[in-house]
């Protein structure tokens, strides 16, 4: 069943995203005002809350019936059984109409709040992006789409709280919440895949409705925990609380947003939603109400000696969040009412306590309380918000509050409950009942009533568009217990039976007659009378904690680091010793073959002269480096063997590989020539002088791991050479598919253009980004490393090369290139040769221009050839011709003859045809590629020096 | 013939490793290009033994393993990007602690 309009709420979040990052546009930011985009991004938000208001109160809405839910799937990964399922029922209404509501409230406070800060669209746009992750985590109808969602906002909040990335306590901040609530996060994707294992599918409302599977299976305590820590994390539970005081650096609206209303209850709907299939159990009420409530204690207690502003909201969501965390573990009807009504009682009034506090800090300039005080003449307006939602949070009848805390009460004093719990749990609800009361009351009297310590702070009323935000939120929490009664009762209770799992009543009323749970209430005031009046005393009295869990994290993790480093030499030669060494063990750990006879030795192969004579100059070559003093022999050298193995190729017979060889070789040794060029000679005389004179030992003991390795390799070659088989498997049938397919009479060039021809994209992917990798290197690291000072070489020059002759032959190279190059290009699937060598050739034009013109004119009279976008070039056109291959054969580089296709007369054996384009676009990568190589490196260090450090993207 | 290239393999790997160890940062890399040549012939070596002619749909005859020889072609183009990638840091790295000696680069591990 799919139903669009259930996304709708999801798809007007994204609109606003898109809205909000519109801002950074600067024209739009010379038109409209930060108040009035913040008002339009608070518009987008009202309709995602329109929309859901519609699934809960239209025709055919939620309200209508007990226990319903509404639910829309599209497929997202098939094959691993997960849908993108939106699922609404009660609780995520709840949830949802709190994210976009409140959200609302808050884009339009934030513009006012916001407007004089830089980059405000910035802050928008996480705000926006926030929205929608949140958004999703509610709606979501599968665990593994939710956890995505839910570490989406994990990110976000991340953003938000380091929102002023200059400020060190804000990225801290950041930090500790991202490490806390990520580490969480990878709990509870383990919790997850346990119970998607357990029911043998993520979707939500199977697992719902498989709660006695899960809770029978032997891994449920370990799901169970695992959930926990997730939730708890997030929620901000003891002990991993301390990183939502340390979150406060957020901007205000987002304290308000993300840290009080809707993303730390993210783990107590995340317990909620999953208590049909995981509560019920001894081992959930204890975890749940034990952690609950010691959080319930801490926050209250806590925030009694809190002196900021948002410290002291801080302190009293933690201890919210504790209570209703202690109300997920129960598992009764009772319990769920009050969370319910918990969730959205605390959403208002502390939403609009927190926007109160950024009007204080934002028109006084500050929000520490010993400063604060007789605000009330001069924000009257302020003042009764704040009075309303203080009284709110105090539970004082008849706002919404008020019916909170005496549902909390009654789910305490159930008679359910085990006789020792019910009287702790009583007791711990009234004193913190009374704790909260008091902080609410330090919170209006202190800012708004109480004289001043120092000089009076200046301040008054903001624009009505600034008080909106609070005032809504806090108008509600009396119109609600005043006037909706009813329609109230009803939406908790459809929240609350979506929790427990079965239809709850939830009658809310604000005086039915005195009995125990009132008697409560009634104590819980006048403690928190007390609390008030003595909070001096009472403050000084509460300890001071110190926080060792994640400080004692990472200082394991730093100790750790440390010890692996010391592991470390830094040499290269320790390194690649162990590299042979680990390699050498992994061959003979695997088992050392038997040695062949020899009488298996075939001496029957063709041209056994030129095989000979191949591995006579590539063996005796390799080993002349050895005794030649002189790099620049040395490179010659290695030119020759390179040489001889292009012979061996060739009488494979493989001439394809030969001539690619042969061309790979040479430019391996211009690279290695322009390289020498660089490194001053001193510095590698002093470094042959070390290896050869000075430490003659560790140079015979070079020489011994060299010959072992010689030999182990020399056996297991010939092993596998004796060993191989007669006729090749495969070749039979790439010979009878070659031309058909491919259009190909080579066979070798089929099977790198079409038969492997995405392993050959990746590859002249990686030829370039190696390109573009020595580029950043040359441009980047090697000033910064201080190349521009590096005295010029001794050894190498080119004066000999600048004569007429060279420059004449220098001229006609690059059109000579192009001709042999376009030759390969076209003929490369008939003849030997392809794309490859086209592409090394014309580097090799190019490098040779480069010598014999100098870099600079060189560079300057071939304005066209420029590396990146030739790279560019070259790998789009080799993937848009894949695509078109797609749509035509339904192959991605499936072969098409477009030449035929269209008639065109060509001449034998070249075509028009897919592989002609990707020929074309593997030479020009491998030229775009080779190019940014060879430029780099024979850039010349005048050129470094006069065009300086290069630009960073961080500067 | 089978021990003849054998044992040109192994001669062209040790040399490899041998110039891998020195101090010359050059040096160093050329060993890299000596190692990859080893193991390219190697590789083109491991296909069907019988083989007269060049694998070409045109040409009669008992043709050679084309599939070794196409990937041996990918690898040698590879094996030269990333051997200048590695070149190039190296020079980098000597080139910040004023030295051509392996054995000197000691920031390695920052």
């Amino acid at each position: 069943m799919q139903n669009a309009s259930l996304l709708s709420s999801l798809l007007f979040c994204l609109f606003g995203t898109a809205w909000a990052a519109l801002y950074a546009w600067a024209p739009v930011r010379r038109f409209v005002s930060v108040q009035a985009w913040g008002w339009m991004l608070a518009a987008w938000s009202g309709l995602a809350a329109a929309t859901l208001f519609y699934v809960g109160w239209g025709p055919a809405g939620l309200m209508q019936s007990d226990g319903a839910v509404m639910r829309s799937s599209w497929p997202w990964a098939p094959g691993m059984g997960m849908a993108f399922t939106i699922h609404i029922d009660g609780l995520s209404l709840l949830m949802g109409l709190l994210v976009t509501g409140i959200g609302a409230l808050v884009f339009g406070y934030a513009g006012h709040y916001m407007a004089a800060k830089e980059g405000v669209w910035r802050f928008f746009l996480y705000l926006a992006l926030f929205q929608v992750s949140m958004l999703g985590l509610v709606l979501a109808g599968d665990l593994f789409m939710l956890f995505v969602f839910w570490e989406l906002t994990t990110v976000t909040s991340y953003l938000l709280i380091a929102y002023d990335t200059r400020d060190a306590a804000a990225r801290h901040g950041a930090f500790k919440a991202m490490v806390v609530t990520a580490g969480g996060g990878v709990a509870l994707l383990l919790g997850f895949i346990i119970i998607s294992m357990i029911v043998g599918s993520s979707d939500l409302a199977a697992i719902l409705s498989s709660g006695e599977a899960v809770r029978g299976h032997g891994l449920y305590v370990a799901a169970l925990v695992l959930v926990a820590i997730g939730a708890f994390t997030k929620s901000a539970q003891v002990p991993f609380y301390s990183w939502l005081p340390d979150g406060m650096t957020a901007p205000t609206p987002a304290s308000a947003y993300l840290h009080s209303a809707t993303m730390v209850k993210a783990g107590v709907y995340l317990l909620a939603r999953l208590n049909p299939a995981m509560g019920f159990t001894d081992a959930w009420f204890y975890l749940l109400t034990c952690v609950g409530m010691a959080t319930m204690l801490l926050g209250a207690i806590i925030g009694l000696r809190a002196t900021d502003l948002k410290a002291l909201l801080a302190a009293s969501t933690i201890s919210q969040l504790g209570a209703l965390t202690m109300l997920a573990g129960q598992s009764t009807p009772g319990a769920y009412k009050a969370l319910a009504v918990g969730l959205l009682a605390h959403g208002l009034y502390k939403s609009a306590l927190f926007m109160v506090a950024g009007i204080v800090d934002h028109e006084t300039g500050t929000r520490d309380l010993r400063r604060l005080g007789g605000l009330a003449r001069a924000m009257p307006a302020t003042l009764a918000v704040g009075v309303i939602a203080g009284l709110s949070m105090a539970g004082l009848p008849p706002l919404f509050g008020y019916l909170a805390k005496d549902a909390l009460i009654a789910s305490a004093t159930h008679p359910s409950l085990p006789t020792p719990v019910a009287w702790i749990m009583a007791a711990a609800v009234v004193l913190s009942g009374a704790c909260i009361a008091a902080q609410a009351g330090i919170l209006v009297w202190d800012t708004f009533i109480a004289k001043p310590r120092g000089p009076r702070p200046h301040g008054h009323d903001p624009s009505w568009g600034m008080l909106l935000g609070p005032g809504i939120p806090a108008a509600l929490s009396i119109a609600v217990a005043l006037l909706a009664l009813p329609a109230a009762s009803r939406f908790a209770s459809a929240a609350a039976s979506a929790a427990y799992g079965a239809p709850v009543g939830a009658a809310l009323t604000l005086w039915k007659g005195l009995d125990v749970n009132k008697a409560l209430g009634l104590l819980a005031m006048g403690g928190g009378l007390a609390v008030f009046l003595g909070r001096r005393l009472v403050s000084r009295g509460i300890p001071k904690g110190r926080e060792v869990l994640l400080p004692g994290l990472l200082g394991a993790m730093d100790g750790a680091a440390l010890r692996t480093v010391r592991t470390q030499t830094g040499m290269l030669h320790t390194y690649l010793l162990v590299i042979l060494c680990a390699g050498a063990a992994a061959v003979v750990w695997h088992g050392l073959p038997s040695a062949p006879s020899l009488s298996a030795l075939r001496w029957d192969e063709p041209w056994p002269a030129l095989r000979i004579a191949g591995c006579v100059l590539a063996g005796a070559a390799a080993l002349a480096m050895v005794f030649m003093k002189k790099d620049i022999h040395a490179i010659l050298a290695l030119g020759a063997t390179g040489l001889g193995v292009s012979l061996l190729f060739l009488v494979q017979p493989a001439p394809d590989v030969a001539l690619v060889m042969i061309v790979a070789d040479v430019l391996t040794i211009v690279i290695l020539i322009l390289a020498l060029q660089r490194i001053p000679a001193v510095c590698r005389l002093e470094a042959d002088r070390l290896d050869y004179v000075e430490s003659r030992s560790a140079y015979r003991r070079d020489g011994m791991i060299a010959v072992a390795a010689g030999l182990l390799f020399a056996f297991i070659a010939l092993v596998v050479l004796i060993d191989r088989p007669r006729d090749s498997v495969t070749a039979a049938w790439y010979a009878l598919n070659a031309k058909a397919a491919a259009g190909a009479s080579d066979i070798v060039g089929a099977i790198l253009i079409d038969f492997r021809a995405l392993d050959t994209l990746i590859e002249i992917a990686v030829f370039a980004l190696a390109g573009v990798g020595v580029y950043t290197l040359m441009r980047y690291a090697s000033p910064a490393a201080g190349d521009a000072d590096t005295p010029s070489p001794g050894e190498a020059t080119t004066d000999l090369l600048h004569t007429e002759l060279v420059r004449l032959l220098a001229k006609g190279i690059l059109p000579l290139a192009i001709t042999v190059a376009a030759t390969h290009v076209i003929y490369g699937h008939a003849q030997p040769g392809d794309g490859f060598t086209a592409g090394v050739i014309l580097t090799l034009a190019v490098a040779f221009r480069h010598v014999a013109f100098g870099w600079e004119r060189s560079r300057n009279s071939k304005a066209w050839m420029r590396p990146m976008p030739l790279v560019a070039l070259g790998l789009s056109l080799a993937i848009a011709s894949a695509s078109i291959s797609y749509i035509q054969t339904g192959s991605f580089f499936g072969y098409v003859d477009y030449g035929a296709a269209i008639g065109l007369p060509l001449p034998m054996d070249a075509a028009l045809s897919s592989s002609f384009i990707f020929e074309l676009s593997i030479a020009l990568a491998v030229l775009g590629g080779g190019t940014l190589v060879i430029d780099t490196l024979s850039r010349p260090r005048d050129a470094i020096a006069a065009e300086g450090r290069p630009k960073t993207w961080n500067s | 013939m089978e021990l003849v290239i054998a044992l040109t393999l192994g001669l062209i790997f040790g040399v490899g490793v041998h110039q891998m160890l020195r101090r010359n940062v050059i040096r160093s890399a050329m060993g890299l290009v000596l190692v990859s040549n080893a193991v390219n012939l190697f590789l083109i070596h491991c296909g069907a033994y019988r083989g007269i002619t060049p694998p070409y749909t045109t040409i009669e005859g008992q043709s050679s393993d084309p599939l070794p020889q196409a990937l041996v072609l990918t690898a040698i183009v590879i094996g030269m990007g990333g051997f200048s990638f590695v070149l190039a840091m190296l020079y980098v790295f000597a080139l910040r602690d004023r030295t051509g000696d392996m054995a000197n680069v000691s920031q390695l591990k920052h």
